[in-house]
C-alpha cells in the first residue's frame, strides 16, 4: 500500500515529540524550582505550586502544538520524501520548543527582579523614621 | 473507522482533562487561599465549584468537536485526524491556563497594592 508510508512518518514522529517535550520540560522545570522560591522568597508551598501550574501549561501548549502541525498533507512515497517531510517537521517542532524555552526563562528572570526590587523598597520603608 | 476514532479521541481527551484538572485544583488552591486571606471553607468550595465547571467546559467542547469530524478510510488518516483535534483541545486548554494565571497575576497585584494603601 502506498499509504503506509505516511502512517510510519507518524509512528517516527510522535515518539520523538514527546520524548523531546518531556526532556525540555523536565529540564526546565527542575531547574526553576530555585527561580520560584527566590521570586516567593521562601513560600514553599506558593513556589512549588507555581512550578507545577507552569509546568502543566508548557506541556499542554507544547504537545498540543506538536500534535496540531502533525498532519502531512502529501502522499511519501519514497523514504527520501519521509526523510526530508520529517525532519522538516522535528526541525520546525525543536525550534518552536527552543523559543518557548527561553521565553519562559526571561519570565523567571523578571519576576526574580521584580520580587527583588519590591524587597528592597520594604526595606526602605523600613528605614524612614515614624513608618514601622 | 470513525467510531474508533471516536472512541480513541474520548478516551485521550477524558484522560488529558481529568489528569490536569486534578493538577490544577491541587496547585490552585493555594492561590484562592490567597486571595481570600486564608478563609480556609471558602476557598474548598470555591475550588469544587471551579473543577467541575472545569469538566463541564472542556468535556462538552471535547464532544461537540466530534460533530465537525471528516470521513476517515486508512489508518494514516486516523491517526492524523486524532492528532490535530486532540491538539486543537490541549492548545485551547494551555492558552486558557496561562491566559486564568495571568488574570490572577493581576488580581493578586491589586490586592497587595491596596493592602499597602491601608498600612
Amino acid at each position: 500500500m502506498r499509504t503506509s508510508l505516511n502512517f510510519t512518518a507518524y509512528l517516527v514522529y510522535l515518539p520523538i515529540v514527546i520524548i523531546l517535550t518531556w526532556y525540555v520540560a523536565h529540564t526546565l522545570f527542575k531547574n526553576s524550582k530555585i527561580f520560584m522560591l527566590d521570586i516567593f522568597s521562601g513560600k514553599t508551598e506558593i513556589a512549588i505550586s507555581t512550578n507545577k501550574l507552569f509546568e502543566t501549561g508548557f506541556y499542554l501548549l507544547n504537545l498540543g502544538f506538536a500534535l496540531l502541525i502533525m498532519e502531512i498533507t502529501t502522499e511519501i512515497a519514497d523514504s527520501r520524501t519521509l526523510l526530508e517531510v520529517l525532519s522538516t517537521k522535528i526541525g520546525g517542532f525543536s525550534i518552536y520548543l527552543g523559543i518557548s524555552l527561553f521565553f519562559n526563562l526571561y519570565l523567571f528572570f523578571r519576576g526574580r527582579r521584580i520580587s527583588r526590587e519590591k524587597a528592597r523598597l520594604a526595606e526602605a520603608l523600613k528605614k524612614i523614621p515614624g513608618n514601622s | 473507522m470513525n467510531t474508533l476514532a471516536y472512541i480513541i479521541y474520548l478516551f485521550i481527551t477524558y484522560l488529558i482533562t481529568v489528569h490536569v484538572g486534578l493538577r490544577f485544583y491541587r496547585n490552585g488552591r493555594v492561590y484562592i487561599l490567597r486571595l481570600l486571606h486564608g478563609d480556609e471553607k471558602m476557598t474548598d468550595s470555591i475550588n469544587n465549584i471551579l473543577l467541575v465547571g472545569y469538566y463541564l467546559l472542556n468535556l462538552g467542547y471535547a464532544s461537540l468537536m466530534i460533530s465537525t469530524w471528516k470521513t476517515i478510510t486508512t489508518w494514516a488518516e486516523m491517526v492524523g485526524s486524532i492528532s490535530t483535534m486532540t491538539g486543537k483541545i490541549m492548545l485551547a486548554l494551555g492558552i486558557m491556563h496561562f491566559w486564568n494565571m495571568t488574570v490572577i497575576y493581576f488580581i493578586s497585584r491589586k490586592h497587595n497594592t491596596i493592602t499597602h494603601h491601608k498600612i
